[in-house]
């Protein structure tokens, strides 16, 4: 599942003003398309797999090498190319272990002291809430059919 | 006073040199030569022992607090020059009320390390980024106007920073520093101390002037902020001591606690800790909808929500971007499996025949999807079908089982139909996106995670 990967990895142009949803869209639609091409129709549920690593891929590769969530992230891709990891699993959250399910969730969370757990998470959160956007804007427009 | 502007050069690399538990410095010892030069023209015998071996901390430590008096005035920055030029003008004076001070101060002994500590402490603490602007904006003219964020930052961060520069700075200047004598310190200090105290308050003026005692009188000490700091800088015996919750010795450093506040190291990183975890939280509210809790732990548990659901987010518009294909296909097989309870719970006009034929629809449907969503949406049209959430089908055909919606939600289908609905993305995509939530999220409880 390494084509994701092959969304290039340029550096971010604009390291200061965060993350910009054209270089996200650009390299999304991207390693969307590639998946398009590569995946036989057949196996969908694999397909709908590649296409979240993609925005995931997009997505860190957007944020950059400096973030730290950015980098697990794509660490976490690049391992799972070669060998299938267990899945991380997902507690609920109870009132002692707030942070330790926030680690969970942000990538790379589990090294971090709490400070820079909540910035990772300001900032995955806003990337996050790009790529939503941005895949709800591809829905909308492939979905609007003619009558 | 050429010798003078020498000399200043000359403790600035000094404290450079030993400014290495502060690594943010102000400026570069070099670049503001020419400035200072304009500065110190026309001083008049302002710098007095300036051979003292305690003077190249005093021209320092002046030079330093000069250089906050200067990011005191307000940021002109748009205009670099006549800003420049205005603040050479005014700190000229200041320049000379400050040298002034020193002269007087050092009569009494060396207040340089205090100065440095104060600009140690603004430059360690909350003024990261404000420094970063100032370092970059080197040059004699812009290298002003660069630091001008400065104490600005200082007054507006409110009651803490003013706290830790009163509180901590003795403690860190004492390992590096040779500080001979600190009486002089302590009076000035004193002043700045007040000047401090006096700007919570205030907004951006606090060190517009510094609060420096002229022996001849200044010009500007009626702009002095320091009607408190004046009798600060003056009575600097009581001054000490009252600020202080004990006496301390006037010549000991020591760090002066600030009501109450405890002024263990441990203690203020521990503060300074949890401002900085506070922003964050701010930074984080503004984020996260919903993000008005004030209650930090109900806050936490919004952003892991809000996280949570951005993640399956991601993962439900990622299925269904194939064109419905991979939803389809799970809930397909839900549809099959909670079909007769679907039905049974259905209006009465659904007959029974039609399970089948609609079920094959709904397969061809699903197959058509996979190919070209527009053909499979006019084949459903065609049909006289369409694809809506369930949860709106439920409620229509809970509601009623009259076919008069249009020919768009006739009842019989609508069951099976609202299966399909959620399957592929309706013209209501926010809402398809929930249907499919609720459906891809129980289709996907046991496929494992990314």
């Amino acid at each position: 599942m390494d084509s994701k990967s092959s969304a290039c990895s340029s550096p971010n142009p604009n390291p200061t003003l965060g993350p910009s949803k054209l270089m996200l869209a650009f390299r999304f639609l991207r390693a969307l398309s590639l998946v398009r091409r590569t995946t036989p129709a057949s196996s969908r549920t694999c397909r709908g797999r590649r296409i979240e690593r993609a925005a995931y891929a997009s997505m860190a590769y957007t944020a950059g090498a400096s973030r730290a969530w950015s980098r697990a992230v794509l660490r976490r891709l690049h391992h799972r190319a070669r060998r299938r990891a267990v899945a991380p699993r997902r507690l609920s959250t109870t009132a002692g272990n707030r942070a330790e399910a926030l680690r969970r969730l942000v990538p790379g969370g589990g090294g971090m002291d709490y400070c820079t757990l909540l910035e990772e998470t300001a900032d995955y959160i806003k990337c996050l809430s790009m790529q939503v956007e941005l895949m709800q804007g591809i829905v909308d427009s492939a979905s609007s059919y003619g009558p | 006073m050429q010798h003078g502007s020498r000399e200043v050069r000359g403790g600035m690399a000094a404290s450079a040199l030993h400014d290495d538990h502060g690594p943010q410095q102000i400026q570069n010892p070099g670049l503001h030569d020419d400035f200072f030069d304009q500065m110190l023209s026309g001083l008049p015998s302002a710098w007095p022992d300036l051979g003292n071996p305690k003077s190249p901390w005093d021209a320092s430590a002046a030079q330093k607090l000069f250089r906050i008096d200067l990011a005191g005035k307000p940021p002109d920055e748009s205009q670099p020059e006549a800003a420049t030029e205005g603040l050479r003008y005014a700190s000229y004076d200041e320049a000379t009320m400050l040298a002034s001070r020193l002269s007087q101060s050092q009569g009494s002994g060396g207040s340089s390390p205090t100065g440095e500590a104060m600009m140690l402490q603004l430059n360690n603490h909350h003024i990261l980024p404000a420094v970063g602007l100032s370092r970059t904006a080197v040059g004699g003219g812009v290298g002003e106007s660069g630091l001008l964020p400065l104490p600005l930052t200082l007054g507006s961060c409110g009651a803490a920073d003013p706290r830790i520069i009163v509180e901590t700075p003795r403690d860190e200047m004492d390992p590096p520093f040779e500080s001979p004598d600190h009486n002089g310190g302590e009076e000035l200090y004193n002043g700045l101390g007040g000047s401090i105290r006096a700007a919570q308050p205030g907004t951006g003026q606090h060190f517009h002037h510094p609060q420096l005692n002229r022996q001849q009188g200044a010009s500007m000490s009626s702009q002095n902020y320091g009607g408190a700091a004046a009798p600060a800088g003056v009575g600097q015996g009581p001054a000490a001591s009252a600020s202080s919750g004990g006496g301390t010795p006037p010549q000991k450093q020591k760090v002066r606690a600030r009501r109450g506040q405890a002024t263990d190291p441990h203690s203020i990183a521990e503060r300074l800790r949890r401002e900085r975890i506070a922003e964050r939280m701010k930074a984080l509210q503004e984020l996260v909808p919903n993000g008005n809790k004030t209650d930090k732990a109900s806050m936490l548990d919004e952003i892991i929500d809000y996280v949570k659901f951005l993640q399956l987010q991601v993962k439900v518009l990622s299925m269904s971007r194939l064109g419905g294909a991979a939803a389809v296909a799970p809930l397909v097989a839900d549809v099959s499996t909670e079909g007769p309870g679907g039905r049974a719970g259905a209006n009465g006009a659904a007959a029974g025949g039609n399970n089948d034929s609609l079920r094959a629809t709904e397969h061809r449907v699903a197959k058509m999807m996979e190919e070209d969503m527009g053909s499979a949406m006019q084949y459903l049209q065609g049909k006289g079908l369409c694809l809506m959430p369930i949860s709106l089908a439920s409620a229509i055909s809970s509601a009623a089982c009259r076919p008069s919606a249009g020919g768009l939600v006739p009842a019989p289908p609508a069951p099976p139909t609202s299966a399909a609905a959620a399957a592929a993305e309706s013209p209501a995509a926010s809402s398809s996106a929930s249907a499919l939530t609720v459906q891809s999220a129980a289709a996907d409880a046991t496929a494992p995670k990314r």
